[in-house]
């Protein structure tokens, strides 16, 4: 369906701009047509649609400054996607970690690799910036690929098998179990525990004692002293995002969060040794150097010599 | 907040009970769509510094896939590896912008193709 969708790289920058937007429209449209009841939320099809122009905005600016703000952009819209699929934790997380600090250190890394327009000359684009490589060539690969990627999607999909129902409606939430203290803040708050009582900890495991087929809990007084009995579980109660995926995070996947850790540091070190480095300086970009340099310098010379009267000391 | 988001995104509190096959593959076209501008991005461009950022997009492109298969599948671990992936994609950053930074001082140009006597 969209294996022939028209898309181009960069050179004739409006015309594909339109034609790959109507190609991106209609892939979804026709896949929306496809299934007209299971639509997605109408908010997917703003994300999308500005994530996808955004995106395509990187590619095509000229100027890398803009491009990098588009990617912002792109992020953005993105952590919208995520809040739809209910990740909220990610989302957030990738706005502070990727439009806040990995886009901010392009944009330094940006100003400080271009050369600054000297003074009373205009900017100028500079000649890798404006021409594209290989467009024809890309886009053909990139359409290939893209069949590749969308015929394994279309057969994979329909083979997926659905959730069961009791994962789907929350019904064995284990990981309930072990906040005691949340479940314990709700009831207080609905008012089924009385004053001084607390839900009951199981003291091996530190977990709340819940039966999921009647919805109840284990409370008891003071202290783990007087009667145990059973209480309604409040409903609606459920964990939020951030909390399932602390859980994941620290208790399915420890290690990798230590060589995440490492990676990071491994990161930081490679960055540091790689920026004190002193660097010989090209042949031919020395001579280019040097020879601008001493145009400058006789400049200044001969200003200071129509000034003063006098050379400088140099 | 999480109210706010609860009742324009989800309808209910907790994971909304509708999530089907169809909506699953709009979030995976969006996300093939998106590697695909990255790639072809990544080959037509010449600056690094956009090369670079054309990766990031591609990154972009598989966390959309993986925490739209984790809705689907109602597990967490789709979201729990965009975490790590947030945290490569940090990594790769900065050594990749040393790298630029250096090259840039060896040459004064941006352009990916002074390097090509590189190959070998």
């Amino acid at each position: 369906m969209c294996l022939a969708l028209p898309r181009r790289g960069v050179s004739p920058q409006i015309l594909g701009a339109i034609l790959a937007a109507t190609a991106g429209g209609l892939a979804l449209v026709a896949l929306g047509a496809m299934n007209p009841t299971q639509l997605p939320n109408v908010y997917f099809y703003v994300f999308s649609s500005v994530a996808l122009g955004g995106a395509l905005r990187v590619i095509t600016h000229p100027r890398p400054v803009y491009a990098a703000l588009y990617f912002v952009l792109t992020v953005i819209a993105t952590a919208g996607l995520f809040l739809i699929l209910s990740a909220e934790f990610m989302a957030f997380a990738l706005i502070i970690v990727y439009a806040g600090a990995i886009l901010i250190t392009y944009l330094f890394v940006i100003m400080l690799a271009t050369q600054a327009p000297q003074e009373g000359e205009i900017e100028v684009l500079t000649e890798y910036d404006t021409s594209a490589r290989e467009p024809i060539a890309a886009t053909v690969v990139g359409f290939l690929l893209l069949a590749v990627l969308s015929t394994m999607m279309f057969t994979g999909v329909a083979t997926l098998k659905a959730p069961t129902a009791e994962k789907r409606d929350g019904m064995t939430d284990s990981l309930l179990a072990d906040t005691p203290r949340k479940i314990e803040r709700a009831m207080r708050s609905a008012g089924t525990l009385e004053p001084g009582e607390h839900v009951k900890i199981d003291t091996a495991s530190g977990t709340a004692q819940i039966d999921f087929a009647a919805r109840t809990v284990a409370v008891t007084g003071t202290d783990g002293e007087g009667q145990t009995r059973l209480a309604a579980l409040p409903t609606n109660l459920s964990l939020s995002n951030a909390e399932r995926l602390g859980f994941s995070l620290l208790r399915d996947h420890p290690g990798a969060i230590e060589i995440a850790g490492v990676i990071l540091l491994m990161a930081m070190l490679g960055a540091v040794v790689l920026s004190r480095k002193q660097v010989q300086i090209d042949e031919d970009a020395k001579l280019l150097q040097s020879r601008s340099l001493a145009a400058s310098l006789a400049k200044s010379n001969i200003d200071n010599r129509t000034n003063s009267g006098g050379g400088i000391a140099s | 907040m999480s109210l706010l988001i609860n009742s324009v995104f989800l309808g209910q509190a907790g994971f909304p009970a509708e999530f089907s096959a169809p909506a699953l593959s709009h979030y995976i076209l969006v996300s093939a769509l998106m590697f695909i501008i990255g790639l072809i991005g990544f080959i037509t461009r010449r600056n690094l510094i956009v090369m670079f950022l054309c990766t990031e997009l591609m990154f972009q492109a598989a966390g959309i896939a993986m925490v739209a298969f984790g809705r689907y599948h109602l597990d967490l671990t789709g979201q729990t590896f965009v975490v790590f992936v947030l945290t490569v994609a940090a990594a790769e950053a900065s050594m990749a912008l040393a790298l630029i930074v250096l090259l840039f001082r060896r040459k004064e140009s941006l352009n990916a193709e002074e390097w090509q006597d590189m190959k070998g």
